[in-house]
């Protein structure tokens, strides 16, 4: 059932993308593409992550629902344009490539960070 | 210089410009989700982390996404020369017709390896056993609901006359 959840979550996460991103930009432009995230990315999340129906189990890897949103774009574009799925690959493999990197690095960051941010030092004040 | 960067790799169907931009891009719009999605929604709760979508995924979109022009267009904007002008980070090929690339690939890889490299060296493998099917799941639902708006392209609806 966990795992029905997540899929009825990325389903609708990829929906709401690639069904009304397009069509906001095109209309409005960039403000439309920037007010499109603020309205379908925010409910998402809202649905898929703080109500929990992505199936996060705490102390696991995190799943997200950029997942979701990745297989949504290769899918609705090899339906709608036709497109060739392998010739996504060398794109895929740049933007791994890149989130890997910042994924280590923000670990490792984290790991030896002092208390120096200005967050903790706001609530060592109050 | 400019002769290398630009040069076409054709069984790439990328520039190593266009690899450049969209490693840097990748990891510029997962670096801020790691750092400040988790924070914000500490500081702010829900509402922050709706907050959050519009800050970091809205405006990682113009840097990303954004095409020239209006409308999905992979051949970006052509220009007088024969080349091709495209204005966001994350490159998505012209070549046949390719699909499209999100920066969601990036983030949910970055997260997953994020996770990784916090945990102990030696908690590693069942983490990823255990994570991969509820991967599999997402993936699976981001293809069907993507499938299923990639149909409206074939309804071919008339409607209303025209």
């Amino acid at each position: 059932m966990a795992r029905l959840a997540t899929i009825i979550g990325g389903a609708i996460c990829g929906a709401l993308c690639f069904g009304i991103w397009p069509e906001m930009w095109k209309s409005y432009g960039i403000l439309g593409g920037w007010l499109t995230a603020a309205i379908a990315i925010s409910i998402c999340w809202y649905m898929n992550h703080w109500s929990g129906l992505f199936d996060n189990p705490p102390g696991k890897l995190w799943v997200d629902q950029g997942w979701a949103v990745a297989s949504a774009g290769l899918a609705w574009s090899v339906v709608r344009f036709h497109a060739q799925l392998l010739e996504a690959l060398p794109v895929v493999a740049c933007c791994l490539v890149g989130g890997a990197a910042a994924g280590w690095t923000a670990a490792r960051i984290a790991q030896v960070e002092t208390r120096t941010n200005l967050a903790a030092r706001e609530k060592e004040t109050l | 210089m400019i002769g290398f960067f630009s040069y076409y790799v054709p069984w790439l169907g990328m520039t190593p410009a266009a690899i450049l931009t969209t490693v840097f891009g990748a990891f510029c719009v997962t670096f801020v989700v790691i750092r400040c999605w988790g924070k914000l929604v500490v500081d702010f709760g829900p509402a922050g982390g709706m907050m959050a979508a519009g800050f970091i995924i809205g405006t990682f979109w113009v840097l990303n996404h954004k095409l020239p022009g209006f409308g999905i267009n992979p051949e970006g904007l052509a220009h007088p020369d024969g080349g091709i002008k495209q204005f966001g980070l994350i490159y998505q090929g012209f070549r046949g017709a390719a699909p499209w690339v999100d920066m969601g690939t990036a983030i949910g890889f970055g997260l997953w390896i994020n996770g990784l490299a916090g945990a102990t060296p030696g908690q590693r493998a069942p983490l990823i056993a255990e994570s991969l099917p509820r991967i599999g799941a997402a993936i699976l639902g981001g293809i069907i609901g993507g499938a299923l708006t990639g149909l409206v392209g074939w309804s071919g609806a008339n409607l209303f006359g025209y």
